[in-house]
């Protein structure tokens, strides 16, 4: 009796995961939704995404489309507004009812559409640099984590310019401090005293640099090499490299590196005094692969001559194409099958190379270091091997003992040395 | 080795057929040889490994040296990847360069740039480059070659480098190459002299210098390195005594040093004590100490070191130990980076320098605030007339500032000359926004007149509405304006007191439209009429002024100023949808604290403000957030104890 029962639920709960399986199996067309802001603070940036989205979804179709269906970007404008990102994901999962989301751009908008992500299951990718200390189930995270950004580029000052003075600037929000936080751990661990690191913060849209510029240039005057950590965001780089331009400082006296200064934002820029200033990503325009020129070019067509691309277009270019090879793969949309297939996606990346997704939902990706040029774009002066994205950092002492690995261990957030899973949930 | 030299020759044969009509390059030349010698860590292009190839190369005295580094340095030269060899190359289009010998400098040929790898060296590597460098370049014709050699030797100071540059000194033609050569030789002889004498001399030479380039040399002197002993040596190179506790070197620090000088036994945390003793229990006893007995940290101690003395466990030091071996040693700094006559001359020229070097950090942090009240008064100026004056709050004073500057951005793209644009922009921009200035008084301000909180919503919407109609017109990227080339760079005073000619400029603007609106205001009809308005507007009328037209006409005056504040605000810092935002908190801050109504007392607001912003940031240099918000505080503070701000009006023009 009881064993009849038993295979019967069992029986129903196979034939309910299944219908909704083979619903989606023959649903067409598969709905790619888009989350990226349209109007607000953030939508020239998020705007270039939406534009690189639709494009990709139309060379998709182009190529045959997926599954036998043809795909259908779902656009939606959260407005630069954080909570609207939660509403707008909600609708785009149940009334739009779409297989997958690309989108968001500032850490608070992900952390907003976190929870709407976990509770009904859907599947979204990021494609941003961000300050790591994050594994949810439901996220792609394709940009760059901290070591695959900031600590390379400090590498690069540390042992290739020589850089003795760190001088961290940022804007005063979550991402320049997560990263400068991690930063000044790493400083101090490779024997840089304190006292030779100086933070500074300044609000959003700061446009009065003179005085921190002058602070900079003084903290040269005990002959040690100084270099400028920059995580500063959106306008204030403006007035921030008029005022080095001023003030007549040079790359080779004092280098700056930027981790959120990219062609776009040089796009609003006179760079002939900038000349030698670095920038650290994953990408940069000026790659020299066959691919990049082919894209380079379909972009340019597209959206008209003057259009750059940037390094978070092509963290949606990987992402996409591994999300329809994994569809491919597992022959359906469903969110868990596509999220096992996913691992261990390889797909060659703009620049020369493979990027691979890894268990713990990052990408290895090659760090590239350019130097601005005249001409606003970047010469690429070093670029290393891949690097395993590392979604907590191994340099601050909470994290490193936590790992993220959703393949074996089914947790995004496990404590290495108590061997449990500290909570599945993304929620903090 | 041999291998590879065929290979290259074999290769070599392969590219020079390929190509029809391409000339032969010379792969013995003896530079093609040489670089091909350290050719792995010259592609590797790191700055850690790359000394000996550019060693080789500037000791080899070969005449084509020279070239080869400068081309190098300059990212001209490519490699063939497969045979390895080395190439000048100029881009000819995205897929083709156009390839030269390295020996001779003549032309190989188009060739697509498949096959070669342009060699990129980074800042690193061009500094070793340049340093390398400076042996010709001193001696080069070009003065802009000798220039560079002299930043290369700025940059990296070497011994070698005060011969070489002795020997160039003499025949320097050049007067401005000369001064430099002349410093950078009185530089060099502080760190790198032969005796001891002359680098004093050279240092006492600098007396009261102020310049970066020689504190770095004199702080790199007076390094000093911190040891113990048990009594301090009667050496001349102590730079000085320091006592264990204080806020230099804490008890845990200098203990450490002991430690580590092996002085003293390393210590023991409370815990491993334990568990060291609670490993060696024998029969109910540590080292014939009954167990029961150990129930005191002292106890525990004596039971400890009698585990030590029977060698069971490494020995370490009390509490009481450490204090005492604290006491039994001093601990000093010891010079080592110059021998101890020059290093106390070195110290003696900063602590010189120390009280000039603060006086003059002030008066940089009072051009800063000067600055920075100059760039508040000139955004607050328009708001001076309509809040000041009219009593109208015009939330949207910030938007007209934003528009000016785009207004400055549009005449940029039509007129690329830069000086002539601005020209033109400043009063295009006033024109521009006295227009929206008057559209708005007409359409919306006059019906709203002495009903404040009305007109402050229905201004903080029109300023919303442009912010948006500014985005869907620009974008919110922001937009270049860009200053005329004399406005670059910056007056500099010396290495601590400098600044920039835009904020100069800044100024300057500043105090002509205090001049202006002292005149209009003072000696025009239209001042007349608008004082008349503003305090009786009734008796205004039956005096036969037209109270609607000054009306108007004020408000478009307020207003262009500011459009020409945006201008000059948008050359110094942004061009965005957002940039009034960032303005209209200051400027009514500004206006309230100086007192409404009267522009000595703006002008007094604005250096309040800006002094207060520049002497918080100072206290904290850490957070300029955090220095904004005290001074917002500070700012309520004030008002609380004189609401009228600094100037108060008095009078019947109070109460209007």
């Amino acid at each position: 009796m009881s064993k009849t029962l038993v295979t019967t639920v069992a029986a129903g709960a196979l034939l309910a995961t299944a219908i909704p399986a083979m619903a989606q199996d023959a649903s067409c067309p598969i709905k790619v939704g888009v989350l990226h802001s349209l109007s607000g603070t953030m939508a020239i940036s998020e705007t270039t995404l939406k534009d690189t989205m639709e494009m990709l979804v139309e060379q998709q179709n182009d190529a045959g489309g997926l599954l036998g269906c043809e795909l259908e970007a779902v656009v939606v404008d959260p407005a630069s507004d954080w909570p609207l990102f939660a509403e707008k994901a909600r609708e785009l999962l149940t009334v739009q009812e779409v297989d997958v989301i690309f989108g968001s751009w500032t850490s608070v908008s992900r952390k907003s559409v976190l929870p709407v992500l976990e509770e009904l299951n859907g599947l979204m990718f990021y494609p941003v640099q961000y300050e790591g200390e994050e594994s949810s189930k439901n996220v792609f995270y394709t940009g760059a984590a901290p070591n695959q950004q900031a600590i390379p580029a400090t590498d690069y000052f540390l042992e290739e310019l020589g850089v003795e003075k760190f001088a961290l600037l940022g804007t005063d929000y979550v991402y320049p401090r997560t990263t400068n936080n991690i930063l000044e751990s790493y400083l101090k661990d490779k024997g840089i005293a304190a006292e030779d690191i100086f933070v500074n913060y300044t609000p959003f849209g700061h446009s009065d640099w003179s005085k921190i510029v002058a602070d900079v240039v003084a903290l040269g005057a005990d002959g040690k090499k100084v270099g400028v950590i920059s995580t500063i965001n959106g306008d204030a780089n403006v007035g921030f490299y008029k005022e080095l331009a001023a003030a007549g400082i040079s790359a080779d006296d004092i280098p700056v590196v930027a981790f959120s200064v990219g062609e776009e934002e040089l796009s609003g820029l006179d760079t002939s005094n900038l000349v030698g200033h670095l920038a650290a990503w994953n990408y940069f325009q000026s790659a020299d692969s066959a691919e990049n020129e082919a894209w380079v070019a379909a972009w340019k067509e597209r959206m008209g001559e003057e259009r750059v691309t940037n390094d978070p277009m092509e963290a949606h270019y990987i992402g996409f194409n591994m999300w329809v090879n994994a569809v491919t793969e597992a022959g359906t949309t469903d969110v868990d099958a596509v999220r096992t297939a996913m691992y261990g996606q390889e797909f060659p990346n703009l620049t020369g190379g493979t990027a691979v997704m890894l268990p713990n939902h990052h990408l290895a990706k090659p760090v590239l270091i350019g130097e601005i040029q005249e001409d606003g774009q970047f010469d690429i002066i070093s670029q290393t091997d891949e690097v395993p994205g590392d979604a907590w950092t191994d340099y601050l002492p909470e994290s490193a003992v936590l790992v993220s690995d959703w393949q074996e261990l089914e947790c995004g957030m496990f404590n290495t040395q108590t061997e449990t899973c500290v909570q599945i949930k993304s929620n903090y | 080795m041999i291998l590879r030299a065929v290979l290259a020759l074999a290769m070599l044969a392969a590219i020079t057929i390929a190509p029809t009509g391409l000339k032969a390059q010379a792969p013995d030349a003896p530079i093609q040889q040489l670089l091909q010698a350290h050719g792995e860590i010259i592609a590797k292009s790191s700055r850690r490994t790359i000394g000996p190839a550019i060693d080789a190369l500037a000791t080899s005295g070969l005449p084509e040296a020279q070239v080869v580094l400068e081309r190098w340095q300059a990212k001209e030269m490519w490699f063939h990847e497969e045979t390895g060899l080395f190439v000048f190359a100029e881009e000819v289009d995205r897929s083709t360069i156009k390839i030269f010998d390295i020996a001779d400098g003549s032309e190989i040929g188009d060739v697509p740039d498949d096959d070669y790898k342009q060699l990129k060296p980074n800042s690193g590597i061009r500094g070793l480059i340049g340093g390398a460098l400076v042996q010709f370049q001193l001696i080069d014709p070009d003065p802009l070659n000798r220039m560079r050699a002299l930043n290369a030797i700025e940059r990296r100071p070497e011994a070698g480098h005060l011969a070489a540059l002795r020997g160039t000194m003499e025949g320097e033609e050049n007067p401005t190459i000369a001064t430099r050569k002349a410093r950078l030789e009185r530089l060099l002889t502080m760190e790198f002299g032969e005796s001891d004498q002359e680098r004093i001399a050279a240092i006492e030479g600098f007396a009261g210098d102020l310049g970066v380039d020689v504190r770095a040399v004199l702080n790199r002197l007076v390094a000093t390195r911190r040891s113990a002993a048990v009594e301090a040596p009667q050496s001349e190179d102590i730079a000085r005594l320091v006592n264990p506790g204080s806020e230099d070197l804490t008890a845990d620090e200098a203990y450490a040093l002991l430690v580590s000088a092996e002085l003293a036994p390393p210590r023991i945390s409370r815990d491993a004590k334990r568990a060291a003793l609670v490993a060696n229990i024998e029969n109910g006893a540590v080292a014939g100490i009954e167990v029961a007995t150990l129930d005191s940290e002292g106890a525990r101690d004596l039971a400890y070191a009698a585990l030590a003395d029977a060698g069971v466990v490494e020995p370490v030091a009390t509490e009481a130990q450490v204090a005492e071996a604290l006491d039994a040693h001093t601990f000093f700094d010891r010079y080592v980076a110059a021998p101890p006559g020059v290093a106390q001359a070195a110290q003696a020229a900063l602590n010189a320098i120390e009280l000039r070097l603060g006086l003059n950090e002030a008066a940089d942090l009072a051009l800063d605030a000067l600055s920075l009240a100059s760039i508040y008064f000139l955004a607050a100026i328009g708001l001076a007339i309509t809040f000041g004056v009219m009593r109208v709050i015009n939330m949207a004073h910030g938007e007209f500032i934003m528009m000016g500057a785009y207004t400055g951005y549009v005449v940029q793209l039509f007129v690329p000359d830069y000086t002539l644009s601005i020209l033109i922009a400043l009063p295009l921009a006033f024109l521009v926004t006295f227009g929206a200035g008057v559209a708005m008084e007409r359409l919306v301000i006059r019906w709203l007149y002495h009903r404040p909180l009305e007109t402050l919503l229905a201004t903080f919407g029109i300023s919303i509405a442009l912010q948006q109609l500014a985005k869907n017109i620009f974008g919110t990227q922001a937009r270049p304006l860009t200053a005329p080339g004399w406005l670059d760079g910056s007056l500099v005073f010396n290495d601590v007191v400098s600044i920039s000619y835009i904020r100069i400029a800044i100024f300057v603007l500043a105090l002509l439209f205090l001049a202006l609106f002292l005149f209009v205001m003072n000696r025009t009809r239209l001042g007349l009429e608008v004082r008349a308005v503003t305090q009786n507007p009734r008796m205004a009328a039956s005096m036969g002024i037209n109270p609607d037209r000054i009306n108007m006409l004020t408000f478009g005056f307020g207003s262009g100023i500011a459009g020409i504040a945006g201008v000059a605000i948008g050359l110094y810092a942004k061009v965005t949808s957002e940039m009034g935002q960032d303005y209209i908190v200051q400027s009514f801050m500004t206006v309230v604290v100086g007192g409404v109504g009267n522009i000595w007392g703006t002008l007094l607001g604005a250096s309040l403000v800006g002094l207060l912003q520049k002497g918080i940031e100072w206290m904290n240099p850490s957070n300029t957030l955090a220095a904004q918000t005290y001074m917002i505080l500070f700012i309520i503070l004030f008002i609380q104890f004189r609401p009228r701000g600094i100037i108060a009006l008095k009078g019947r023009a109070a109460e209007a």
